[in-house]
């Protein structure tokens, strides 16, 4: 990792980007690639065959210790200490008014754990961890911009992956992971991801990203991977129905508000913010996340005021267009909970004009099974 | 792309083609690409009256809201009715099928305030 005079950092794939002809954007105080050829082709390759993404820039932090799923419990909303050994789980960490300050995934590995935070929240995310350790006897190690991810995604990602590394990846369970090498680097491969699709994640030393990154692009070019950036990618996670931190969640936006009643354990004995969300839940009377459909050809926007009737009933916080969804143009919105049902019919104002969107059901989009 | 010679250009990266005293406008190939992938185009409605330089409408690509502002000032005369289904012909002919709409002049003199090929050319060098 190096940083450049203006502060923002480059990960360890940054020259392979530049070599791709990346477009390139700071994001999460890394320069990160937004697209390479075309946000739409690279959409489709991840749909129909597979991608390769540089998530470099999220933060990692290594947790060891006796008791790290009981000391993690006391922060998050989702169980932690029931996760086993080689398991992979999602989580949010919470603030006393149950507001989200980061959504993160847990990776429990044989006599580690691996804590993922999104790269916009990785100093506040480094600095709670700390604050919090007490006497818990955990010990934490950043790994942030010395470590690289790279994710492979797709449909043909088992293919693509098996033959360059000894760990059975085809037989690797959906939201496990396990050790091993690729191209005989050491790795952590783990079957998670953020767009919807089968895919791979792996946890590399930076030293080791480049050589990783360009065999897999070079070994696979001709059965269709390609590089993808942050902008397929953030269409990607919206079709599969994914939050994205600081749009559908934020430290106002809590989990239950988000959709995602499913990660929290109100059965847990305590933790930071247990109070309000039970609160909250039980009150029911709180703007939610819901996904729209838009009619028009107009695409909705974050920050797009929604209307029910002539109400205004809340805002828009993602929107794209959606090749997976009959090119539809799609949206997350954080609306009143009688605009928030399937069916409810809602507009969005688009420049002073109100365009008709219909309520569905999340995910907008589910791979074949 | 080089730039084509029979054209003139604005500042705000668009195209116009005289042809008389009705001007076709579009965006050229260097806004096409800095754009990215085209998803939606708003135009200003046929008989609507627009001012040079002024902002009549939007392009959008798949991450961002672009404001349009036509290099020409007069009455709309024609829009672009590909452009609705297949916005992306922006993308692909950006100085053929993927034309935005048609202008007939308020005032010939409004082209001095346009830039040639070269000058254009030198526009995006920078």
């Amino acid at each position: 990792m190096t940083t450049t005079s203006t502060g923002v950092r480059r990960t360890a794939l940054y020259d392979e980007h530049v070599r791709l002809g990346a477009r390139m954007i700071p994001f999460g105080g890394f320069d990160m690639p937004v697209q390479y050829a075309s946000i739409l082709k690279e959409h489709e390759a991840v749909r129909r065959r597979a991608g390769l993404f540089d998530l470099s820039h999220m933060g990692q932090f290594v947790l060891q210790g006796e008791n790290v799923g009981e000391w993690a419990d006391t922060l998050t909303v989702n169980n932690v200490a029931t996760i086993k050994p080689l398991q992979a789980r999602y989580n949010i960490f919470t603030n006393p008014h149950g507001g989200a300050l980061d959504d993160v995934i847990f990776y429990r590995l044989e006599n580690r754990w691996l804590l993922v935070v999104n790269a916009s929240n990785a100093q506040k995310m480094w600095n709670h961890v700390n604050a919090h350790l007490r006497d818990s006897g955990v010990k934490l190690t950043n790994l942030h911009g010395s470590n690289a991810l790279i994710a492979i995604q797709g449909p043909k990602s088992v293919e693509m992956l098996a033959p360059h590394t000894g760990v059975d990846v085809a037989n690797l369970k959906y939201y496990f992971c396990s050790e091993g090498r690729v191209y005989g680097k050491a790795a952590v491969i783990a079957r998670t991801g953020y767009t919807g699709e089968d895919g791979f994640e792996l946890f590399v030393d930076g030293g080791d990203a480049a050589e990783i990154w360009s065999k897999l692009l070079a070994d696979n070019r001709e059965a269709g991977l390609e590089p993808v950036g942050l902008g397929a990618r953030d269409v990607l996670r919206l079709e599969a129905g994914m939050p994205l931190y600081g749009h559908e969640m934020n430290e106002e936006i809590t989990p239950i508000q988000a959709g995602m009643n499913w990660a929290v354990k109100l059965s847990k004995p305590e933790f930071i913010g247990k109070q309000a969300l039970q609160a909250q839940k039980d009150a029911d009377d709180f703007r939610r996340v819901a996904g729209v459909v838009m009619a028009g050809r107009a695409p909705a926007r974050e920050g797009y005021k929604v209307f029910h009737g002539d109400r205004e009933a809340g805002d828009v916080r993602s929107g794209s267009t959606a090749p997976s969804v009959e090119n539809k143009n799609i949206a997350t919105v954080l609306v009143d909970k009688d605009a928030a049902t399937p069916g409810t019919q809602l507009a969005v104002e688009i420049r002073g004009t109100k365009h008709d969107a219909t309520v569905v059901a999340l995910p907008f989009y589910k791979r074949p099974s | 792309m080089a730039q084509p010679q029979d054209l003139l250009y604005s500042k705000e990266h668009e195209w116009v083609k005289m042809d008389g005293d009705t001007a076709t406008i579009g965006i050229t190939d260097y806004a096409q690409n800095s754009l990215g992938d085209i998803v939606y185009v708003e135009l200003p409605r046929v008989g609507a009256a627009v001012e040079q330089f002024g902002n009549i409408g939007v392009v959008e690509s798949v991450k961002a809201v672009s404001d349009l502002f036509t290099p020409i000032g007069g009455q709309v005369t024609e829009i672009n009715g590909e452009l609705e289904n297949d916005p992306a012909l922006v993308n692909r002919e950006p100085y053929g099928g993927g034309w935005l709409f048609k202008v007939k002049l308020a005032d010939t003199a409004q082209r001095d305030n346009l830039l040639s090929p070269g000058d254009y050319e030198k526009e995006i060098a920078e």
